[in-house]
């Protein structure tokens, strides 16, 4: 099993796709810094004139630590689509080639197989959340410097300094949970239809979809947005206010965590039972 | 005994029935050909024995053990099946090396790969490769394990005259050495050189089941051209024989392999010389004998 990971991983990162996805994310990243770096002080005046009529603001208030949150908002729909691009691919490439062949002919089980693929996939996952996050946290660091954050969520949050970097890695842990569910999607697509390009078109569709419905739609039936994947996403978020609302994260998390097992638990099937046959 | 046993293994895709409760088996250290026209059930039965495809019904014993799936036949066997796909931005050698290293063996891979013809294309990325080398490169991966038997799904495909000589001769060594090989084809007169069993499928049904020593003993339809209508002591002559006329200055006559030279002799007696001779492919006429 251990060296099927390896396998997968090998190939994983031997393919030019995972090295320009991860390019992508961090260029992302680096051109948000940037242009905050050559704007921001602008559009953080107009954005704060408000406060600042209400408020006295001493210290900086664009500092890093908001620039690395404003750039986590790319979580939305941006980092999505760089994931799913890869997390597709690792199954669903393996039938577009002709490989699952190659592979389900030599003396290894479809379980091994399948889990070994999906432990790659979850790694990745991380990979990705961590290379990014650094590439959004240390340019923002060394340009702006430290600081409280002010951040706009179900109204103005003020985050001190010092309790930040534990939000931040908490959000981020929560963020790679709910990439992975999205993974777990766009894998289960990729089993069903055998190929990359339904796969991502698939898990998107139903991105974008959702993220519409829970903005202009949900707003007025509130009781289904529990039930939406994208709400569950969006979560990360409530690491940055005050008092931050366990309880709400936590059914977030359950759930997060059951689509993963369910998507998890239907690929599984799907794959032990499928006949190889082109 | 028996190396390898199918009993009623049938397959259906949908309300499409591919194999209909065929049974078979054969021996270690033979070469069985799987004939048969497209979509007669010769891919099929390799990817179950490959544990790709799961049919409806049938029983594998491998060694006289009854198995539980036909996956466990993985553990014994390696596999070259239908066209050959390898990860397209490694190289054959890494290619090679992943094998290797799912299979955890130490099997030489350049030693392989000059074996197979692709010692200087090994450090080439595949995706460069053309067929007739992916092929190759299908052969050196099924080789690596050193299995007792090799199943290979129509090999010849892409393949250039020398490149289809190199692997006759390469199959031929490599059964030599033990190894049982089970090949599916529709190049008949090859494989009728090459294989000690023969199983001609049609329709997902085994219609024909030989082996070299009956295709040799057995009487063989032999095709006489004469330069002009044979003359009535001849006619009588083949009256006596098991014959046909395919058209009036050409007869067909059943005939043990031994006698033809005998009856060429006879038939110059008779003062009727035949201007070409045929012998007929005993495979090649029951292929067509069962899908015309």
């Amino acid at each position: 099993m251990i060296r099927l990971v390896h396998i997968e991983l090998y190939k994983l990162f031997s393919s030019g796709r995972t090295y320009m996805t991860l390019s992508i994310g961090v260029f992302l990243m680096l051109i948000i810094n940037l242009g905050l770096y050559t704007d921001g002080e602008k559009i953080f005046d107009f954005l704060l004139e408000s406060i600042n009529e209400y408020f006295l603001v001493q210290g900086k208030v664009v500092n890093g630590y908001l620039i690395t949150y404003l750039a986590l908002n790319t979580l939305w729909v941006h980092i999505p689509i760089l994931i799913v691009i890869v997390a597709a691919h690792i199954f669903s490439s393996e039938f577009e080639m002709g490989t699952i062949r190659l592979l389900l002919t030599q003396p290894i089980s479809r379980r091994h197989l399948f889990f070994a693929k999906l432990i790659t996939m979850i790694v990745f996952n991380a990979c990705f959340m961590l290379l990014v996050s650094l590439a959004a946290f240390i340019p923002a660091l060394l340009l702006f410097g430290k600081g409280d954050v002010i951040v706009f969520i179900d109204g103005i949050q003020f985050v001190q300094e010092a309790t930040f970097m534990g939000r931040l890695i908490y959000a981020l842990l929560f963020a790679t949970l709910a990439m992975i569910a999205f993974s777990c999607l766009s894998m289960f697509f990729g089993l069903l239809f055998k190929s990359t390009l339904t796969s991502i078109l698939l898990s998107l569709g139903l991105l974008i979809l959702f993220t519409l419905l829970q903005k202009f739609i949900f707003g007025i039936f509130s009781a289904w947005q529990p039930f939406i994947f994208t709400y569950h996403f969006a979560k990360w978020q409530m690491f940055f206010v005050n008092d931050i609302p366990v309880a709400s994260i936590l059914r977030s998390v359950y759930f997060l965590t059951g689509m993963c097992l369910f998507l998890i638990l239907l690929s599984w099937i799907k794959f032990e039972k499928m006949n190889i046959s082109e | 005994m028996a190396l390898l046993q199918v009993e009623d293994l049938s397959l259906s895709y949908g309300q499409q029935k591919v194999l209909n409760h065929i049974s078979f088996s054969f021996e270690k250290g033979k070469i069985i050909g799987l004939l048969g026209p497209n979509g007669a059930g010769k891919s099929s039965i390799i990817k179950i024995l490959a544990g790709l495809v799961f049919p409806e019904t049938g029983i594998l014993y491998y060694r006289e053990a009854r198995k539980r799936s036909f996956s466990e036949l993985r553990e014994h066997c390696s596999y070259l099946i239908d066209s050959p796909a390898f990860y397209p931005f490694l190289s054959g050698k890494q290619n090679l090396k992943l094998i290797k290293k799912i299979n955890n063996n130490k099997s030489d891979i350049d030693g392989i790969l000059s074996q197979v013809g692709l010692a200087s294309a090994g450090k080439k990325k595949v995706k460069n490769y053309s067929t007739g080398m992916k092929q190759r490169l299908s052969i050196a991966q099924a080789m690596m394990r050193n299995s007792e038997l090799l199943i290979l799904d129509e090999p010849f495909n892409g393949l250039d005259p020398n490149g289809f000589q190199d692997l006759m001769s390469l199959l031929r060594n490599l059964n030599q050495k033990g190894t049982t090989i089970v090949v599916s084809s529709h190049l008949l007169n090859e494989l009728e050189q090459f294989a000690d069993v023969f199983i001609l499928l049609y329709k997902g049904a085994i219609a024909f089941q030989t082996d070299k020593k009956q295709l040799m003993t057995a009487k063989k339809s032999v095709a006489f051209t004469f330069e002009k209508k044979p003359d009535q002591k001849a006619m009588v002559y083949f009256e006596d024989k098991e014959s046909s006329f395919e058209s009036e200055t050409k007869v067909i006559l059943k005939l043990d392999p031994n006698d033809i030279a005998k009856e060429v002799q006879e038939l110059v007696g008779l003062n009727c010389t035949p201007i070409n001779v045929e012998i007929k492919n005993i495979l090649q006429e029951k292929y067509l004998e069962i899908t015309i």
